[in-house]
């Protein structure tokens, strides 16, 4: 249907961590703390282990059929017409979470670096570029993203390296004075945000990708080296803002960046360090937008997903004016609606689609066997 | 006012850039779609630049999910 895409496992990888970090490392260290004050990086650590379990779930159901992406997949194991319409409820996901994401991008710009600039002409910026990426096709994003990654793992290390001499080891102690329920409820959010959201990319794991084994191990790899990413800036916003001050700050990595401060010479590289969460979020974004056109293209069985690029770009940007009207609004929304959609989308139809594989198997084994 | 002109601005490159193209391929339906989907980037685009509220998909799922949060979130 499409011109033969093919990306290589290690691009896959590189992909797959920036899926990881994006919003995660801006958003997670302060709800994470909001619950778990001090023991955040503890719940992190769980959160993660959880998120690989879920990640193993989707590579499974992905290798049943390694030629088709997760829309095809849908229809050929509930139909044709309830397979369209899981599609249709899996595509709203990309959809609303890419305007979601240009409004965090938007907001963080706006607040932190341009305050004079209207939110708009920010986000407009934004969608040009990830138009611009969603057009050229999937192995241009993935090239770039090999090319930043590089750059993004040169100035994390910087980051963490000038950041930790103001470590304060007394903010993270008492250890484990939290108890275990608490801890699971709160690490929910990065399984979610970091994890759970991942079923995007089944878009184009195992379809596009040359060696489907190798494959299987980055996305489980990605997610693993993300998932210590973000357990390092929850340690790190931790010990050195204080449980309280973590949970207070709407952005605490930024905060984080401000208090570096080396020699009286190294000083207010906070927007340096921005750059990290810019590129980490383009890419999540572009991973979702791409998920979004895409899939749209394979459910109206198009020849080519292109043409739906730039209007797709427009409902996006208009979208993320819209879908959150404040701060307040985004961060109860955070918690309780996309929880559930995520949870929906991600694991329950999921789950829904394994357990119609099980009995149906047999005559769909046959129907792949005859066709061939 | 301004803000309705540069939509549409934006909208004409949009088509000058797409329908040729997908004329000269003589891909009937992906036109059809991209129009839709035009369309509606551009009916938004213009609400929105006049002021107008335009529903917010979020609370419409809030709506839907309200039963699940209350009960597991809250």
């Amino acid at each position: 249907m499409m011109r033969n895409i093919k990306i290589n496992s290690n691009q896959f990888l590189v992909l797959v961590i920036f899926f990881t970090i994006g919003t995660s490392i801006l958003e997670v260290p302060s709800a994470l703390a909001d619950k778990t004050n001090q023991d955040a990086w503890i719940t992190a650590i769980i959160g993660t282990g959880i998120g690989l379990l879920v990640i193993w779930f989707f590579t499974w159901i992905a290798l049943w059929f390694p030629t088709l992406t997760y829309i095809q997949i849908t229809e050929k194991i509930f139909g044709k017409w309830i397979g369209r319409v899981a599609s249709l409820i899996f595509i709203s996901l990309p959809l609303l979470y890419t305007s979601s994401l240009l409004f965090q991008s938007g907001n963080f710009l706006n607040t932190h670096m341009m305050p004079y600039t209207p939110m708009v002409a920010l986000n407009i910026l934004m969608v040009g570029i990830l138009v611009m990426g969603v057009y050229l096709g999937l192995e241009t994003i993935a090239r770039s993203a090999e090319i930043l990654f590089a750059f993004f793992f040169l100035a994390f290390f910087v980051f963490v390296l000038l950041i930790a001499p103001e470590i304060r080891i007394e903010n993270v102690q008492p250890v484990f004075e939290v108890n275990l329920k608490n801890m699971l409820q709160s690490s929910l959010f990065l399984v979610i945000t970091s994890s759970v959201n991942a079923i995007v990319i089944l878009m184009i794991f195992p379809a596009f990708l040359n060696k489907v084994k190798q494959a299987r191990r980055s996305f489980l790899i990605g997610n693993l080296i993300g998932g210590i990413v973000i357990i390092i800036i929850t340690f790190l916003s931790v010990s050195v803002l204080g449980a309280d001050k973590t949970a207070n700050e709407i952005f605490p990595s930024f905060e984080l960046a401000k208090r570096i401060s080396t020699g009286d010479f190294i000083e207010r590289i906070e927007v340096l360090m921005a750059s990290l969460w810019i590129i980490s979020l383009y890419f999540k974004m572009i991973l979702y937008f791409y998920a979004t056109v895409f899939g749209i293209a394979q459910v109206l069985n198009l020849k080519d997903y292109r043409p739906l690029t730039m209007p797709l770009g427009l409902i996006v940007m208009v979208l993320s004016l819209v879908i959150y009207p404040n701060v307040v609004y985004k961060q109860d929304m955070n918690i309780t609606t996309e929880y559930s959609f995520s949870l929906i989308v991600g694991i329950f139809i999921p789950l829904l689609l394994a357990l119609i594989y099980g009995i149906r198997k047999k005559s769909l084994k046959k129907e792949l066997n005859s066709s061939k | 006012m301004l803000k309705v002109i540069g939509i549409l601005l934006v909208a004409a490159v949009i088509w000058r850039v797409e329908v040729p193209s997908l004329l000269q391929k003589n891909y009937k339906k992906e036109l059809v779609v991209f129009l839709l989907f035009l369309s509606i980037g551009v009916g938004l685009g213009i609400v929105q630049a006049l002021g107008k509220p335009i529903p917010n998909p979020m609370d419409f799922l809030t709506f839907i999910f309200n039963p699940l949060n209350d009960t597991f979130f809250r």
